[in-house]
């Protein structure tokens, strides 16, 4: 290269991999925090003044370094370097996490560290070491071993939020998967799914045997658990031919796009059919000019941003590499920041609803607060769920809106709790109820 | 002293169960390093220690009774906001208390008198939005939107606006601060009632010891609220826009805007500086590394270094860049004058204008000084020089040759001498210089070429802001004084005669000299047998 320094750089390379069954692949990203805590701050400059000013639950609910991504950071290494071992504080702090991405996105604004695969690796090293996951998380895996479904509810009963008289295709190039809580707690959300797919004249089937996409299981940490989930449901929508998989819960859209992948090492193209989530299934509907929404649907509503539908859910591909001098990688990697989430199609959906007044939240988008829900953080640590829907929800009244519309089960879910322990008079529905109810005729 | 379990119970009874710890996962998440501002270097691997308990008040009385007991009990402490100025605002001893005071983030904003009230967890972005939704803004110091305000103002906080803000820590108004013994000290206004707008009476005015003891760091005790006064902006929403990592505000503008002016040489440089400051325009005039604008343009580390290497001394040499932001603080008419004025000057040194962004990412509201690792992983602004325009760019060529010395472990950046640019409207020159390294690389010499350039600024007498606690005391003190050290230890032991706030502070770097064999090297001066051990 022209115009090299005269004295020659030298680093050895050291070979990693974004691999999370290994922490040491992330040692390096662990060593690289400098506290400037931009993984809890809302981007500065969207910062909307003193009132809401982070992003990160944990680090807002337990308030001690440990909590945000810089204490977990530090705390990672140290037992990467054997100076710390795992105690009920640590496990604490590693699991009353919602792993919402919203310290990697906040991180990547400056720094490009890996920190959610480094929160994700700590939590196999719990599993691998012996003290993870939460009690919770291993009553879940039981269940799903059990019934295949994340409640223990029975695996007969699945099916039986289908709506009277649909009846889904026995073969179409779309395959609706539901998922647990669709399936068997709000099941309004995936009657309201089918509604629109048959509005919008798209034949659709289910899985012949839908089975839990493993997302709290994977979550906690239990890679070799979430790794025969996702070796079953991708060979079973391999089998069946579909071209498409449409989820309607956020969870689930991030485990077959991004998690599954990353579980089989393999790229999202990869996968041998595409995952849509319904927001984008319904824009691209609207664009083509076949499902209108007419109905009017009066008042002022705000959208929550679910954090897997929007900065976790860009594509997965494995990556290997070696990093040298200053830090370097080679090959280039392409760091998923969290840009290109699906922010824009739930909006232009609402924005289309007559009499639908859509207001924003100061924090949206990238920026938005956790629900407290996903990743198995309402199972173990409820109090901690409730306490970000509590927050969150205080960002709603801020704002004045009379409806919150989410576009996952789990956050509808959480908000929902919350609203009523609270007495909130705020009015809580899914998108596909939003759209359901505008869809004339 | 480890803290006994009496007196955890003593602490823990003044801020409850929840807000205090001694479990190791939670101390270990206090750690200074291993990476951020100046971590990995030998100042953090040898003066640091994990704190030996952590507690979080949420008020001057609560800050007031756990020092009390600190002191009382021989409890060595040390006063934390954000613990993003590194191993500096950690605790240098073993089993300190770290006071973590990020649950003290109260705002109030005065519109009619024009200052907002903080206290210590309260970090700048939040308070910029605030000011500009009332027509007012503060300077954003270089340490960051996510800088404690009151952290950042007693240390060092400036940016390019301070062109015509001035140096922010003038704009300290009324300050509480609880004494190293428990005592509370209120500054101005504050010591006759509860309206903090007056900074000089009537009560003490001690602010200068606060800021003028460039890095307290908490040595003097914990400032547990301050008001900072505001300044009058324009009017016209700055309208946040992108998807991180690719954000800005959007700039009205008739009212604001920055344009970008190569110019043929050094000295028009500063001549521009200074002339632009004369005719009292502009909000900003700047001049930053030239790696910032390969920062800026690359999507990546691997990026920038493409971008980068592509330079060399000469580019570099002959590259003579002028950033000026324009203002429109009174009317669009205003900033029409000013920018007719700042062509008619820039036209006068043959300056060019160049295509600049309608957009601020930098400096208004973000000042996001965390991207300053992304190139090497270890960074710290080495020295910070406050001079006039033509002798702080002395300063930096200084620097620039001095730095050749130590090229690698630094970053190679082909001579460029750093930041430099006007403050008070051209009536101070400011020059920093900021180093960058791989911290997996040896990192001795980068603590050598820290105490080497005290020394140049001694032989040059330059004036730099960062004596005392971040230099050894006892070699800059003599020069800078001849007493100036002794009066700083008189203060320290006034104030603090039992040496619990933040110990060994301002003693530190002396003690880090002694304690790291690759320094012995470097000690060419006299320092007392009895330093702390």
């Amino acid at each position: 290269m022209a115009n090299e320094p005269a004295v020659r750089y030298y680093k050895p390379r050291a070979e990693f991999k974004l691999d999370i069954t290994d922490m040491e692949n992330f040692v390096y990203d662990m060593s690289r925090c400098i506290k400037c805590k931009g993984c809890t701050w809302v981007d500065h400059t969207y910062m909307p003044g003193p009132k809401f000013m982070t992003r990160c639950p944990s680090a807002a609910r337990y308030e001690f370094d440990a909590y945000g991504a810089y204490g977990k950071m530090r705390i990672g290494h140290a037992m990467a370097e054997g100076r710390l071992d795992w105690n009920d504080k640590a496990l604490e702090v590693m699991y009353a996490c919602t792993l919402c991405g919203a310290c990697d996105v906040g991180c990547k604004r400056n720094l490009d560290l890996e920190i959610g695969l480094a929160l994700e690796s700590l939590r196999v090293k719990a599993v691998k070491d012996g003290v993870g996951p939460m009690p919770a998380h291993k009553k879940i895996a039981d269940n799903i071993a059990r019934h295949h479904n994340m409640y223990g509810a029975s695996h007969e009963k699945r099916t039986q939020w289908l709506p009277q008289g649909m009846v889904p295709a026995r073969q179409a190039d779309l395959m609706y998967f539901a998922g647990c809580n669709a399936s068997y707690v709000s099941k309004e959300i995936a009657q309201s799914t089918a509604k629109i797919l048959k509005a919008s004249g798209t034949e659709f089937m289910l899985m012949k045997d839908e089975w839990c996409c493993g997302n709290a299981v994977f979550s906690a940490g239990m890679f070799d658990e979430a790794k025969a989930l996702a070796e079953r449901n991708v060979a079973e929508v391999r089998k069946s031919g579909a071209k498409i998989l449409l989820t309607s819960c956020a969870e689930g859209y991030r485990m077959w796009k991004v998690d599954y992948p990353k579980l089989l090492n393999i790229s999202t193209d990869d996968l041998g059919f595409k995952v849509v989530h319904l927001v984008e299934f319904v824009k691209e509907k609207m664009e083509e000019g076949d499902l209108s929404m007419n109905k009017p649907f009066e008042g002022r509503v705000t959208y929550h941003d679910s954090c897997s539908l929007g900065r976790l859910s860009e594509p997965w591909t494995p990556y290997e590499g070696k990093r040298g001098w200053m830090g370097c990688v080679e090959p280039r990697l392409q760091r998923r920041r969290g840009a290109n989430g699906v922010y824009s199609q739930p909006r232009d959906i609402l924005k289309a609803i007559p009499g639908l007044e859509l207001i924003e939240m100061p924090r949206m988008r990238e920026n938005a607060f956790c629900c407290g829900a996903g990743r198995g953080t309402q199972e173990a640590f409820p109090e901690f769920a409730g306490w970000a829907a509590a927050h969150r929800l205080e960002e709603v009244k801020e704002i004045g809106a009379e409806t919150l519309v989410s576009a996952c089960p789990w956050c509808k879910n959480n908000f929902s709790q919350a609203v009523k322990a609270g007495n909130t008079h705020v009015q809580v529905l899914d998108i596909s109820e939003v759209i359901c109810a505008s869809i004339e005729g | 002293m480890a803290i006994s379990k009496e007196i955890y119970k003593v602490l823990e009874a003044v801020v409850g169960r929840e807000y205090i710890s001694d479990d190791p996962v939670i101390c270990e998440s206090y750690r200074s390093g291993p990476g951020g501002y100046e971590n990995g270097l030998g100042y953090e691997r040898v003066m640091t220690r994990v704190p030996g308990c952590v507690i979080m008040p949420r008020t001057t009385e609560e800050v007031q009774k756990i020092v009390k007991v600190c002191y009382r009990k021989d409890i060595p402490y040390v006063p934390y906001s954000t613990g993003f100025y590194g191993p500096r605002s950690h605790p240098h001893v073993e089993n300190a208390l770290l006071i973590d005071l990020k649950r003290m983030n109260d705002f109030i904003l005065d519109e009619k008198h024009f200052y907002v009230e903080v206290g210590p967890g309260m970090i700048y972005s939040p308070i910029q939005e605030e000011c500009m939704k009332h027509g007012a803004y503060v300077v954003i110091g270089g340490g960051g939107a996510q800088a404690s305000a009151v952290a950042n103002l007693i240390g060092d906080g400036w940016s390019p606006l301070s062109h015509r803000i001035g140096l922010p820590h003038r704009r300290i108004l009324g300050t509480e601060v609880v004494m190293p013994d428990g005592e509370i000290l209120r500054l101005g206004s504050l010591a006759e009632g509860e309206d903090p707008f007056w900074g000089e009476g009537p009560g003490p005015d001690l602010r200068g010891l606060l800021r003028g003891y460039t890095g307290l760091r908490g040595c003097l005790g914990i400032v547990t609220r301050m008001a900072i006064k505001t300044l009058p902006f324009q009017p016209e929403r700055l309208e946040p826009t992108g998807i991180s990592p690719n954000t800005a505000l959007n700039l009205p503008e008739k009212r604001i805007k920055w344009i970008n002016f190569t110019v043929p040489s050094k000295e028009a440089q500063v001549k521009a500086m200074r002339e632009i400051g004369h005719a009292e325009i502009g909000g900003a005039v700047t001049k930053v590394p030239l790696f910032w604008r390969a920062i800026a343009k690359a999507e990546s580390k691997e990026d920038f270094w493409d971008i980068w290497r592509k330079e060399n001394e000469e580019s570099i040499a002959n590259f003579f860049i002028v950033r000026v932001l324009l203002i429109g603080y009174t009317s669009e008419e205003q900033m029409a004058y000013d920018e007719r004025v700042l062509m008619d000057i820039m036209g006068e040194l043959g300056g060019v204008a160049r295509r600049t962004k309608p957009t601020d990412e930098s400096w208004i509201k973000n000042a996001d000084s965390a991207g300053m690792w992304l190139m090497c992983g270890g960074y710290v602004s080495l020295d910070y020089v406050i001079e006039t325009l033509s002798q702080s760019t002395e300063h930096g060529q200084s620097y620039a040759d001095l730095k050749k010395k130590y090229t690698p472990p630094l970053m190679p950046d082909y001579g460029d001498p750093g930041w430099f640019q006007s403050f008070e409207l051209g009536h101070q020159g400011y020059s920093e210089f900021l180093i960058y390294w791989d911290p997996d690389g040896d990192t001795n010499p980068v603590d050598q070429f820290y105490v080497d350039t005290s020394k140049m600024n001694i032989k040059n007498r330059y004036y730099t802001s960062l004596l005392g606690p971040h230099q050894p005391l006892y070699l800059t003190g003599p020069k800078y004084g001849p007493n100036y050290h002794e009066f700083l230890l008189k203060v320290k032991n006034e104030f603090d005669p039992k040496w619990m706030s933040h110990p060994p502070v301002p003693l530190a770097h002396d003690v880090f000299v002694e304690r790291a064999p690759w320094m012995h090297n470097m000690k060419d001066w006299e320092s007392p047998d009895d330093l702390p051990k």
